[in-house]
């Protein structure tokens, strides 16, 4: 009797378990326009307004702050290291929530539409992961010991956040019809009105 | 302000304007500052009589779109001391006196309503930051130096 009830407990969960790899399956497909405009906007602020090689370069050169201890240490010299270690940590913030943006996306429907191999999913994971471990690991060095304290995880970040740009690049390639592409090359590209 | 200007309009615009309004003011912070003024408050559209002319409204006001991004995107380059040099340029330029205009600057910072429209809020949040650095430099120069012709007039109101 105790056999028969939990083959029967057995039989339950993996039917449960069918249901709700079936739902999984067929949820997303509808009505998921949305996540993929987001994903190419945190996309499109990743590649375009947060890494950017000058733009990292300017926050964390270290020749402004040889600059400023040299025209005028002291006060002012507090407040170009207060301030610069709020930019880059404004900066860390918004790579954190960009990347989790796409790795939500990556994680829900970019495989509803392409066909990511395998040792690509893991690569990606393993790089979702890196980034998400480099920013906790950026925010505490900043705080503890300035802007011009983790050179090396800046690196490791934007190589990797590089990568995962390029994997979601990919992923989102059907949003760029070769017809857009064309009339926005005709187009002037600079937005004149708010 | 209905119809798109053409590209090619919008390139031409931009050059002429490149070439007279904008070939005296060297530095990028003072074509920020003047290219940010030719812009409505109320519509974000930009406005200059010469170019419109010239060209179309349109073209004109995409081409000031265009170089006012371009010369945010050179302050957002620059190196701390360029924006110090830039500054004391500018300072120079206004002829005002340089402590009414740190004064003016560091509390009304009117470089905040100076940026284009689409620029990431890191870009903007970096220029302020050096901006408002290099006003504390200059600040801290004009305080070492003897000051024989300090203005009275009042302070600007915050």
């Amino acid at each position: 009797m105790i056999g028969l009830l939990l083959y029967l407990l057995v039989g339950i969960g993996l039917l449960v378990i069918l249901w709700v790899l079936a739902r999984r399956e067929g949820a997303p497909v509808e009505g998921c326009g949305r996540q993929f405009v987001e994903a190419r906007q945190a996309l499109r602020t990743l590649q375009l307004g947060l890494l950017p090689e000058n733009l990292i370069e300017r926050i964390f050169d270290r020749e402004d702050f040889r600059y400023v201890m040299a025209a005028s240490p002291g006060e002012i010299g507090e407040l170009f290291l207060q301030e610069r270690k709020r930019i880059s940590l404004m900066w860390v913030r918004r790579v954190r929530c960009e990347i989790r943006n796409l790795m939500q996306f990556h994680l829900g429907y970019s495989r509803l539409h392409v066909k990511l191999s395998l040792p690509t999913e893991i690569r990606l994971a393993l790089d979702f992961t890196l980034l998400l471990l480099a920013c906790r690991a950026l925010r505490i060095l900043l705080n503890a010991r300035g802007p011009y304290g983790a050179g090396a995880v800046v690196r490791i970040l934007t190589s990797a956040a590089g990568r995962v740009c390029a994997a979601s690049e990919k992923s989102l390639a059907f949003l760029n019809p070769p017809a857009l592409e064309s009339f926005r090359h005709n187009s002037a590209g600079d937005g004149a009105a708010i | 302000m209905s119809a798109p200007a053409k590209h090619m309009d919008v390139l031409a615009a931009a050059d002429d304007l490149r070439r007279r309004t904008l070939a005296e003011m060297t530095q990028p912070l003072e074509r920020l500052i003047y290219l940010a003024s030719t812009r409505d408050y109320n519509t974000g559209l930009y406005y200059h009589h010469g170019l419109a002319l010239r060209f179309s409204e349109e073209a004109a006001c995409e081409a000031l779109a265009g170089c006012h991004r371009e010369a945010f995107e050179e302050l957002v380059a620059a190196s701390l001391e360029e924006i110090v040099h830039e500054l004391q340029t500018y300072l120079e330029s206004t002829r005002v006196a340089p402590n009414d205009f740190i004064v003016a600057w560091q509390g009304l910072e009117p470089y905040r309503v100076a940026v284009p429209v689409g620029i990431d809020s890191l870009s903007s949040e970096l220029v302020f930051s050096n901006l408002k650095v290099a006003l504390a430099i200059l600040e801290s120069r004009l305080d070492a130096r003897p000051k024989p012709g300090a203005s009275r007039r009042p302070l600007p109101v915050q």
